[in-house]
């Protein structure tokens, strides 16, 4: 193999070294569970927004004595373990249908002349601290919806971008999910061992070919081919990791297979089960999912089309908006009743070391200010039962950046954040 | 009162770029300079500077140094917060002096065109053409020409944006999952291409009479429905007797009063009326089965009663409105039918009773699919004298091999069968008058098409499974298959002896010949010669670094590549690199050749699709379902017939070299039979598109007047003028208003006001901030309010909203262009935007510009669109005019 490793370091100077040290590296969840439980992170995206006028508090009510409104009424349980946050947007946002794509990146997608671009996710920063210690660095869900990268969610393969960027794809279903988590691989090792020396040798061949294409090509044209082989090296990455883990056998499910097939408040509250499920094995700690909604609004009797419904005016429109979000609210509900009900080794719960983010880049209708935001669990450190309103267009990214750096993660900055929301912290 | 929060200030944070950005960061030399107007000083200066200078510094924002000439980002990114605190009615502060409306508003005007100049400026791209991957669409197909069929490929990311062509090579990006993408889709299409080929000299037929098991179907249904009704009612007797005891008279009202909401509140609550059975004893799960069963279900029978009693049922079957039972579509399917291509012919006949509207049917594949259909054909045919229609298909290897034929319009969203079953009620006292008549279904596979280029050049290794061949005999069909997978190129020795040596170890592996070529085969195309359009320069010729200053003119083989992509989005025929080859592409009248025989070829379509559909974002028309009891006849089949009509009108202009100016202005249509009927033309029968005469005085001709155009400035109940106004200023008037910002609270007709569009729109315009654009876009908008949502036309409109009642005005279209001539109605609006064709010459010059270059037009690119409408204006603005003066240009031809 080291042709292509010598090859990745000098071919271009952009690529890093892909950082094996996994053959030796043994470290599975199965072996011992740390003492102090790890954090954790979980992105709901919803997409459209939510209906303003019941989703959100009365902003003259802050702090924790605050009326529950009738769209957050099902959460009224876990009223003093929640914070509601209004006032964040992305200042770069500009796509009126586009809840997803840029909602954890924060990104300027022209930035430097460029007609479309991202950025890393918050997610995947976390992912990156993280994901080293568990089979799976991090997992991206997406609704089953056929297209559930049009109007609402926007452009993107899930929730995701990498560090470059780039979509990370997701598993659409809870069925792929449960097989991901928990079916034993099919083949024996050494078949495994095959499928992955002959992987690599595919790899290989196509990286040769990159090689001699680029030797004709303009540096403008090189930085493109440069995706290519950045593409070619995330999947190396990836085969290392799962060489890693691969003799180690997958823990045992806690909860039984789900059904296929299942669409809408079904298929949510099975991903919601099978979520906390692979937080409570370790098998990885971030998860994103981005929900469905045509299919969520059909399970829900509603006729409305999705993007009908996010134009709501009073009306059948508006009672599909609110009927959407109460349906949210109370499978929120659900996913904070279950992360409460899992006991860690020292004696907490698996909701005071996980944070839980609801939210879109949308507001309601086209407006992209005052995202809806929030944030369940006792992960990051913040301030739980809260109604806070910020300054008008603080960053969103200073959120995520709170909940990074209260989970542990040592950065500085994310995306166009200005610094860590003090108000979470007061 | 602040109506606006910030609007402007999202659609304006576009592209400046941070200051320590790329080089790109700086105006092109020349460029025009993005600069605001002295006369503004003085407002600033009045009203701004006082907080905003050196010593106060309120906000920590500084007005009084920020230079007029927004000459880098750091300085447009300031005057970004200037437009938005404006925008936003935040500045300056209510309590202090505000500026005159219409200052404010020029004010507004103004700094937000220079900041779309400074943008355009910031992001020019310099002319460069960057090496792109193949877009979807793109790859597609590149595999259909290198396979002969078309392989499905939704799994892909679809690429198109929201400002910017999918062939913008900046946005094309590449992943590991699409990697892993493009090789299993690669693989699905070499096993389609062997299943095909292996299945070459099966034959297949298959004929299925209509009337098959229908009429037993449905007389089943009605005894059972009988019986149902018989019991329903025996239970409905047994309640009514136990409501009507005296004793039961208090529990019965209470009930009634409880559920003052429900109809017939004694049988959903039977249980609560002492004595009444419960349903179950009739055969019921319960109250609402009952109900469904006897009342609904049994109000049904008549119509199918009907149905049996016509004699055509005998020999065929006629087709029902869905959702309404008979027999909710007709399905049949292919089951077990290996990949290939067929046709299916349909013996049908259409009833001369019905309204001419329904004389329509919809083909369709997945009998469970309600909307959308892949076909839809005018019957001709009667009774006595029936059509047969033919309809080509492909099967793959997956995938349903169901189909369905149905009347138009009746599977379609919720509303419309019930609607269109009402008016059939409403008609004949029973049900909707039957309309197409079905006599058979027949498939048959076609015999195999000669074998497409990629299939040629491993056609001495295919074999099958156990075939051996030798290295070298291999060695040579993957080379030949690379030359025709790279679009002309041979892969490297390493890379070849790469995929022996994978074939070998798959081969051994599997012990299976097909399996470890299909392995080797899709790598090829996951490869970065198949998946990027690269041009390098001449092999040896220039060193790279030489090629940094772009220098040097594209190889022949290069340039029909970039012909080819642009032309067709698929890769050069033989011909075409037969003519590249011979040097004829330097030659401008040999480009100029090969040029018009792609744009004559059906291949073109892969250019006029894509364009038009994004240049003129047409993906609007998706964007809201129409209501289906509001418009029962714009259904999908008007609607996708709508959608090709502006491909179809566009192809014709190009087939006849006519001015791009008939897209503005037209004495004639091209339409097919379905939308000559929705629009009221008479004399057009039978499928197909075609150049049709309107009568004297007719609103149609050219885009205003087609009905998807006028749908997609719709939200599929009302029309929306500011979008349509918009739309006419972006792509007709090449006069852009600033982009459409986002969080714009919308016209929601909430207001418990019964007022007319205009009074509420202009309600917009008393701010200034507001009304620096809608002043400009609302009177267009205004001026085609003649045409409905779903664009027919109309002569009054109407509110309504519960408790308030309804008001219904007659429209007034007159208006006038912003410091612009006036017109009394939709004619002279017409009139007025056919005036400027140069202006909607040069926004179709500069969107085919940026679609063929895959880059932004930025200032560089002036002189190439200048010179595109020089051209074609010289030639009356024929529309190949301006293709040929882009592909015979410098920058087309080099990199």
């Amino acid at each position: 193999m080291n042709t292509r490793r010598q090859f990745l370091r000098s071919s271009t100077a952009l690529i890093a070294l892909p950082f094996l040290e996994s053959f030796g590296f043994r470290r599975f969840a199965a072996a011992a569970a740390p003492a102090t439980p790890p954090k954790r992170l979980i992105f709901l995206g919803m997409g459209y927004g939510v209906t303003k006028e019941t989703w959100y508090p009365d902003v003259k009510q802050t702090g924790s004595d605050y009326v529950l409104p009738p769209g957050l009424a099902p959460l009224a349980r876990h009223k003093a373990d929640f914070t509601v946050i209004q006032g964040l947007s992305n200042r770069y946002s500009e796509d009126a249908h586009t809840g997803s794509t840029f909602w954890l990146t924060g990104a300027n997608s022209h930035e430097g002349g460029a007609s479309f671009r991202n950025t890393i996710s918050a997610d995947q920063v976390a992912a990156a601290a993280f994901g080293k210690e568990t089979r799976f660095a991090s997992l991206q869900l997406n609704g089953s919806d056929k297209d559930l990268s049009g109007p609402g969610h926007g452009t993107g393969l899930s929730l995701a971008w990498d560090n470059r960027g780039k979509p990370i794809a997701g598993l659409n279903s809870p069925l792929a999910l449960f097989h991901r988590l928990f079916s034993p691989e099919q083949l024996p090792l050494d078949q495994l061992r095959l499928r992955m020396a002959q992987k690599r040798s595919l790899l290989d061949a196509v990286l040769t070919e990159a090689q001699d294409l680029q030797r004709g090509l303009a540096k403008n044209d090189i930085e493109k081919l440069d995706e290519y082989f950045q593409g070619i090296r995330e999947i190396e990455q990836r085969l290392a990791k799962d060489e890693t883990w691969q003799s180690a056998p997958k823990p045992t499910a806690p909860l039984a297979q789900p059904p296929d097939n299942r669409s809408g408040t079904d298929e949510i509250r099975l991903m919601y089960d099978l979520m906390v499920a692979a937080l409570q094995t370790d098998s990885t700690r971030v998860l994103t999912f981005r929900l469905p909604i045509a299919s969520l609004l059909t399970s829900l009797g509603v006729k409305v089309a999705a993007h009908d419904m996010s134009h709501y005016s009073p009306g059948e429109r508006m009672e599909a908006s609110q009927k959407r979000d109460a349906a949210h609210t109370e499978l929120l509900a659900h996913l904070l009743d279950k992360l409460k009900g899992v006991p860690q080794p020292d004696g907490s719960r698996l909701f005071d070391h996980t944070t839980v983010v609801f939210g879109s880049n949308l507001s309601h209708v086209h407006t992209l200010t005052n995202c809806p935001t929030l944030i369940a669990g006792g992960g990051a450190g913040i301030q739980l039962g809260q109604h806070l309103v910020v300054s008008k267009d603080t960053p969103l990214c200073n959120a995520w950046l709170s909940l990074l750096q209260g989970s542990g993660v040592p950065v500085e900055r994310h995306g166009d954040s200005s610094g860590p929301l003090k108000e979470l912290f007061a | 009162m602040r109506i606006l929060p910030s609007h402007l200030l999202a659609l304006l944070s576009v592209a400046l770029v941070s200051p320590e950005c790329n080089l790109l960061a700086l105006p092109a030399e020349n460029a025009p300079k993005a600069v605001l107007d002295a006369k503004h000083l003085a407002l600033l200066k009045d009203h701004c500077h006082a907080c905003h200078n050196a010593d106060k510094q309120k906000g920590k924002f500084r007005i009084d140094d920020l230079s007029l000439e927004l000459a880098d980002a750091r300085t447009a990114e300031r005057w970004k917060k200037v437009l938005a605190s404006l925008n936003a009615g935040e500045m300056p502060p209510e309590d202090e002096k505000q500026p005159s409306k219409e200052a404010k508003a020029d004010f507004l005007d103004d700094l937000a065109k220079t900041l779309v100049v400074a943008q355009r400026n910031l992001n020019d791209s310099r002319g460069v053409v960057t090496m792109r991957r193949l877009n979807r669409r793109e790859y597609a197909n590149t595999l259909e020409a290198l396979f002969g069929m078309r392989p499905a490929v939704d799994e892909l990311p679809s690429d198109t944006g929201a400002n910017h062509f999918d062939t913008a090579g900046s946005s094309l990006l590449m992943s590991g999952d699409q990697f892993d993408q493009y090789l299993e889709l690669g693989r699905a299409a070499v096993a389609e291409a062997f299943e095909r080929h292996d299945h070459a000299g099966t034959v297949k037929t298959k004929r299925i009479e209509a009337e098959t098991g229908v009429l037993e179907a449905v007389a089943k249904s009605v005894k059972e429905r009988t019986e149902g009704r018989r019991n329903f009612m025996l239970w409905k007797h047994a309640v009514d007797a136990a409501a009507a005891r005296p004793e039961n008279r208090a529990a019965v009202e209470a009930l009634r009063k409880e559920l003052k909401d429900v109809h017939e509140a004694t049988y959903h609550r039977w249980d609560k009326v002492p004595g009444a059975p419960s349903p179950a004893k009739y055969g019921f799960t319960d109250a609402f089965h009952a109900l469904h069963v006897g009342q609904g279900q049994w109000a049904q029978v008549p119509y199918q009663a009907w149905f049996l009693s016509m004699p055509e049922n005998r020999t065929g079957t006629w087709l029902t409105i869905g959702d309404v039972f008979v027999r909710p579509y007709f399905s049949f399917n292919l089951d077990g039918w290996p990949a290939g291509d067929y046709v299916v012919r349909l013996r049908v006949a259409a009833s001369d009773k019905v309204d001419a509207r329904r004389r329509f049917l919809e083909f369709g594949t997945g009998a469970g699919n309600p909307f959308n259909h892949d076909s839809r054909h005018a019957v001709t045919g009667t009774l006595e004298s029936p059509q047969i229609i033919e309809i080509p298909i492909t099967l793959h290897p997956s995938g349903s091999r169901s189909f369905f034929v149905r009347e138009r319009g009746t599977h379609d969203a919720d509303a419309n069968p019930p609607k269109r079953f009402g008016i059939g009620q409403q008609e004949t006292g029973v049900g909707p008058d039957f309309a197409i008549w079905l006599d058979y279904v027949e498939a048959e596979r076609l015999p195999a098409k000669p074998a497409a280029p990629g299939m040629q050049a491993i056609a001495s290794v295919l074999g099958d499974a156990k075939t051996v061949v030798t290295p070298e005999d291999l060695r040579k069909a993957l080379d030949a298959f690379c030359v025709e997978a790279f679009r002309g190129k041979h892969p490297s020795a390493a890379f070849l002896d790469r995929l022996q040596a994978i074939y070998a170890d798959h081969r051994q592996h599997t012990g299976n010949h097909r399996t470890a070529l299909k392995e080797t085969l899709a790598l090829t195309l996951a490869s970065p010669r198949f998946l990027y359009l690269n041009e390098p320069q001449a092999a040896g010729i220039l060193p790279a670094v030489a090629k940094a200053e772009r220098s040097g003119n594209l190889g022949a083989e290069e340039l029909a590549i970039r012909l080819s992509y642009f032309l067709w989005g698929a890769p050069p025929d033989a011909e075409l690199r037969t003519a590249a080859a011979s040097g004829a592409l330097h030659d401008p009248e040999g480009l100029q050749k090969q040029t018009d025989r792609l744009l004559a070829d059906p291949r073109a379509q892969g250019w006029i699709r894509p364009f038009l559909h994004q240049w003129l974002r047409m993906e609007r028309l998706d964007f809201f379902r129409f209501n289906g009891n509001r418009y029962p006849f714009f259904d999908v089949s008007a609607k996708e017939a709508a959608r090709t009509e502006v491909f179809e009108t566009f192809a014709y202009l190009l087939r006849e070299n006519r001015s791009i100016g008939e897209l503005l202005r037209a004495d004639s249509v091209v339409v097919d039979s379905l939308l000559a009927n929705y629009y009221g033309i008479e004399g057009v029968s039978g499928d197909g598109f075609r150049p049709v005469k309107l009568p004297d005085g007719s609103p149609r001709g050219g885009l205003l007047g087609m009905a998807a155009i006028l749908a997609m400035g719709s939200n599929g109940e009302h029309t929306n003028p500011v979008e349509r106004g918009a739309w006419v200023l972006r792509k007709l008037l090449n006069d852009p208003p600033a982009p459409a910002p986002a969080n714009v609270p919308q016209l929601t007709r909430l207001q418990d006001k019964l007022i007319t569009t205009r009074e509420r729109l202009t309600l917009h315009q008393e701010q200034p901030q507001c009304a620096s654009c809608h002043r400009r876009i609302d009177p267009i908008g205004f001026g085609l309010e003649n045409f409905d949502a779903a664009g027919q036309w109309r002569t009054e409109d109407s509110y309504e909203r519960a408790g308030l009642g309804r008001k219904t005005w007659q429209i007034e279209p007159a208006g006038a262009f912003h410091n612009g001539p006036a017109f009394q109605d939709y004619q002279e609006l017409r009139e007025l935007i056919f005036a400027r064709t140069e202006a909607f010459a040069r926004g179709f010059s500069t969107a085919l510009l940026e679609y063929a270059l895959g880059h932004s037009a930025g200032f560089t690119d002036e002189p190439l669109i200048d010179h595109m409408v020089a051209q074609s204006r010289a030639r009356g603005f024929q529309i190949r005019h301006f293709v040929h003066a882009l592909v015979g240009s410098k920058e087309f031809q080099s990199k």
